[in-house]
């Protein structure tokens, strides 16, 4: 008599498991992120000092009478250059550090040895990423309000617009900056070091985004460069939501581009994340590294 | 029965090691090339929103305000000079701290420690090789730096080299107290960030100090690196100095010398101390 053994797997898939799952890590990266309180230094310290060296440097360009500053103001249209510096380098630091911790999220798992084994339970692998986004998130949101409390109180910047559009642009602006931290994820797994192209997409972001100084001041090339990355609608619109009473129609301009973006770099970042998942599973180089 | 030991060292031996740490370090940093890339690149790439910065602040392409503090109206000389010398100055300053905590990581600090060879040596050995990589990227980043935005030395390049001795000579002093630190603490990258940054700022890399608000300025002038980028620029560029460029030269003669005893005093000191622990293995 012959007998066949069809194998079924244990696990049994279903919307509740996977987020069931997906909680599950976000409550294991939010116990990594309070269990070393380094970071609480160095929240309170990189909002100040990162963007005290352009500040400091723009001071120096005004002139002990001002004169420079005047011209500035005049080819901005800023009417707060500290303010105006702060959110291009707020950006800067936000992108920055999501590639290094969503980026290398993946990487972190594989270097510790986890990577493999988390990739056999029946669960839903991208939610590996989304996971680490939750608690990346929620301390962005602490980064930002903390360099605007620094800077108003040291510095006595104010917004002269609206808390709740700016809020907006950000809120719009979380596919793009993600999404490209999830596209970023899968090369990282797959070429392993990669520290040098977090360098080659943050300085692509410093030199054409205008994080300090308006893009109109670029060559014409470096403008047309600068429209295809989000960040510069992002800064853009932050900076009219911080210091104008502009409303929603009004930053319809950068609110648009800045979703289309959004939406290509989630689709392109999935894909990725399917394309790498294949691959390891094929070469069997995720646990390697 | 009296304990001898079966190593020589001599003056020949110990510059015989200091080749040796020297070649090794050499061999590593060609073997990833892509960081001699991203060591050119990266400080043009931190200097470029300050090079657009300076055009909005400046009218028909003169930056006058700048120029009433520094005395010279080309600010990307000024801080493509400051770049070129901030590469120097974190070669030394962190350097040798952070070569320690390579090695610690590596898991060959405690064997390197047995060796019969100065351990204030083997921290020199580790900064010659960076010295003379730093010195190579800097001047490709110097070329590219000027063909993009400009460098316009007029004054005395040999002056202003001689003038870098004492400071690069003091700041071996800071690193090697710095060392000392990272071998208590061994895990020290928050303090060299944070440290490095602040050091950056207060000593003028990117401005004159004197535009600084009037608060910062004495935490600005305790520093001497301050006066070394100030006299530096005097001879290079011939911008305004802070002292007669002499009396400056003459606080970095002091500097270096204090420094020197001062930094290898704390570094034998804290390592006698992690020797006892027994701590000098673990990271």
């Amino acid at each position: 008599m012959e007998t066949s053994l069809t194998p079924q797997s244990l696990g049994q898939r279903g919307l509740l498991s996977d987020i069931r799952a997906f909680l599950a890590i976000i409550r294991r990266e939010w116990t990594i992120f309070i269990r070393y309180p380094s970071w609480i230094i160095a929240m309170l310290i990189w909002p100040l000092i990162f963007p005290m060296l352009y500040i400091l440097t723009a001071r120096a360009l005004s002139g002990p009478d001002g004169s420079g500053l005047a011209v500035f103001m005049k080819t901005t249209g800023a009417t707060d250059y500290i303010g105006y510096i702060i959110i291009g380098t707020t950006v800067w630091m936000w992108q920055n550090i999501v590639l290094w911790d969503v980026g290398f999220a993946l990487r972190q798992e594989q270097m510790r040895g986890t990577l493999e084994s988390n990739w056999l339970s029946p669960t839903w692998r991208f939610s590996y990423l989304l996971g680490h986004t939750g608690p990346q998130i929620v301390s962005m949101a602490i980064f930002v309000l903390i360099t605007a409390i620094e800077f108003g109180l040291i510095f006595g910047v104010r917004l002269n617009g609206s808390g709740w559009m700016l809020a907006l642009v950000m809120l719009a602006a979380i596919p793009a900056i993600y999404g490209l931290g999830f596209a970023f994820a899968s090369l990282v797994i797959t070429v392993k070091e990669a520290n040098a192209f977090v360098f080659l997409i943050r300085g692509l972001v410093m030199i054409f985004c205008g994080i300090t100084f308006p893009i109109a001041i670029l060559p014409e090339w470096m403008q047309a460069v600068a429209k295809w990355m989000p960040q510069s609608y992002l800064i853009h619109a932050m900076r009219t939501a911080a210091f104008s009473n502009a409303g929603v129609n009004e930053l319809l301009p950068d609110l648009i581009p800045l979703l289309s973006f959004g939406t290509f770099w989630l689709v392109v970042g999935y894909l990725a994340f399917i394309w790498m998942e294949r691959r390891a599973r094929q070469t069997g180089a995720i646990g390697q590294y | 029965m009296q304990i001898t030991t079966l190593s020589q060292p001599s003056l020949k031996t110990q510059l015989r090691s200091l080749f040796v740490i020297a070649r090794k370090d050499w061999k590593v940093f060609w073997r990833y090339p892509l960081n001699a890339v991203s060591n050119v690149f990266q400080p043009i790439i931190w200097i470029t929103p300050v090079y657009f910065m300076g055009k909005a602040f400046s009218t028909n392409g003169q930056a006058t305000g700048f120029a009433a503090y520094s005395g010279s109206g080309d600010y990307m000389s000024y801080i493509l000079l400051g770049t070129v010398l901030t590469n120097f100055i974190l070669t030394v300053f962190w350097g040798m701290g952070l070569a320690l905590k390579e090695d610690m990581d590596a898991g060959v600090l405690e064997s390197n420690w047995l060796t019969p060879v100065s351990r204030l040596l083997i921290l020199v050995g580790r900064t010659l090789t960076s010295l003379l990589t730093t010195t190579i990227t800097s001047l490709v980043m110097l070329g590219i730096g000027a063909a993009l935005f400009g460098f316009k030395p007029t004054g005395s390049t040999l002056a202003a080299f001689l003038t870098a001795i004492p400071m690069l000579l003091g700041l071996y002093g800071f690193g090697f107290a710095f060392a000392g630190i990272v071998l208590l603490m061994r895990d020290a990258n928050t303090l060299i960030d944070v440290g490095s940054f602040l050091v950056q700022g207060f000593s003028g890399t990117n401005f004159p100090v004197k535009s600084l608000p009037y608060w910062l300025i004495p935490v600005s002038l305790m520093l001497p690196l301050t006066y070394g980028l100030d006299a530096i620029r005097g001879f290079l560029l011939k911008t305004n100095t802070l002292m007669p460029i002499n009396i400056e030269i003459i606080i970095l003669i002091v500097f270096m010398f204090v420094m020197l005893w001062g930094g290898a005093q704390i570094f034998y000191r804290v390592e006698r101390r992690v020797r006892k622990l027994g701590t000098l293995g673990q990271h």
